[in-house]
Order: C-alpha cells, then structure tokens, then sequence
C-alpha cells in the first residue's frame, strides 16, 4: 500500500514506495517545481525503484537552483539514503529532528 | 514456504505477504524484515527485467534457518545471469553524474552481503542469507 498526497510544500509520502508503486508516484513528482519538500515520516519501505524517482526529480529541480527536501526520514529509510549515498546529494532531516 | 510469482510488479504485495507469515510464525528478529523485503524485491524486479522473453512463473522460497532466513528466487527458462557480473555503482558521484537506476544490486549487496548465482538446464537461480550480523560483503 503506497500513498501520496500533495501539500503546500511538496508531497508527503506514507506505505511502501516499492517497483510496483514508483509509477504511481512520479506523475507527483514530476509535477513539482522549485524547492520542495517530501515528508517521509508515515513511508515504511523504499527500494530502488522509488530511491529513482526521487533521484529524477532531484536532479530535474537542482538544474533549475532548487532541489528536494528529505524530512521526518526515519531510521530504516535514513540508512537506505545513506547505503545509496543519497545523504550526499539531498538535505535529509531525519525524523527526530525537528523540520 | 513456497510460492509461485506470476512476471509482474504486483506480485510484490504476495512477497511481504509471504515473509509477513514466515515472520509471523516464527522468532526472526524484526532487523530482517527490511534487508529480506529489499533484497527478495530488487531480485525478483531483476528477473523480471532481464528475461523479458520469459514465459513460466519465478519460484519464490523462503525458509528460516539457523540464525536468520534463507531465501531464493528461481526463474525456470532464462537466460544466464548473474548478478556479480554488473559492476558496481559508485556512489560517490556528484548529482549531475548519478545515473537513475542500478542502485538494487547495490543495496541488496549492502544489506545482505553476497547474492548466490546457480545455473543449470535455463534455470537461473538466486539466493541470499539474511542474518542479524552480515555475513560476508
């Protein structure tokens, strides 16, 4: 089960954001402009599937001066960014920090 | 557990189903729930990628062993491939050079250390242990 529901500053993300859910979730993506922001704090489970689409719009935003934003990332999904060395490339706030 | 994927993305949801049960039914420590989901995942979406051509359900087993879970993936008609044989993605680069994709291999090498490749009669058969300390990268 994947969601994703539209706000102010981007997009808030809940469920698993997995190879069968990545389509559903880049039309969203593709729709932002600016700088954005992507709440993570209700997403369970990304796999490199959904890691690309943040990647793609990431790297669509950053051509324009802008770029995403990873907040209330939990634990589980901090380590995956940093497996893929995404910590790198976004601002990435984990879940208890505050946004 | 045995279970038979038909060669779609869907089939996923029956994958957590799947290891859902297994976890449910027996004492695995919660830290394997991720590293079995991602790896069991990236695998399946490999098959599927590179035997388009391929007719017959992938064959999915999970089995609990001594100190984790032991699961393979087998595709009965493929071509040979095995995964060790995509190089490795670096992910060092700057945005503008991160390429999008090829991070799977690369994060199931991370959470489940090597992935197991056996070839015999078109079928190609992957599997990994995952264990609550890695066993080997």
């Amino acid at each position: 089960m994947f969601e994703v529901h539209p706000d102010s500053n981007g997009l808030r993300l809940a469920g698993r954001l997995d190879a069968a859910a990545a389509p559903l979730a880049e039309p969203h993506f593709e729709a932002l402009s600016g700088a954005a922001e992507v709440d993570l704090a209700n997403l369970e489970y990304i796999s490199s599937a959904g890691l690309g689409v943040l990647l793609k719009a990431h790297k669509r935003l950053s051509a324009g001066g802008a770029g995403l934003r990873l907040v209330q990332v939990s634990p589980h999904i901090v380590e995956i960014l940093h497996f893929s060395g995404f910590d790198m490339l976004f601002e990435v706030v984990p879940a208890s920090d505050p946004a | 557990m045995k279970l038979s994927l038909r060669r779609e993305l869907g089939e996923i949801e029956r994958i957590v189903a799947a290891r859902r049960s297994l976890f449910a039914a027996s004492d695995l420590p919660d830290a394997l729930i991720y590293p079995v989901d991602l790896a069991t995942e990236e695998l399946f979406v490999n098959m599927l990628r590179h035997n388009q051509q391929g007719q017959g359900p992938i064959t999915l087993e999970l089995e609990v062993v001594a100190g984790g879970v032991r699961v393979s993936l087998a595709d009965h008609d493929a071509e040979p491939f095995d995964p060790a044989s995509v190089p490795p993605v670096d992910i060092s680069r700057p945005l503008n050079e991160r390429q999008i994709g090829g991070l799977g291999l690369h994060l199931v090498r991370q959470l489940v250390g090597s992935v197991h490749y056996h070839y015999h009669n078109r079928c190609n058969t992957l599997s990994f242990m995952a264990r609550e300390e890695p066993t080997d990268v």
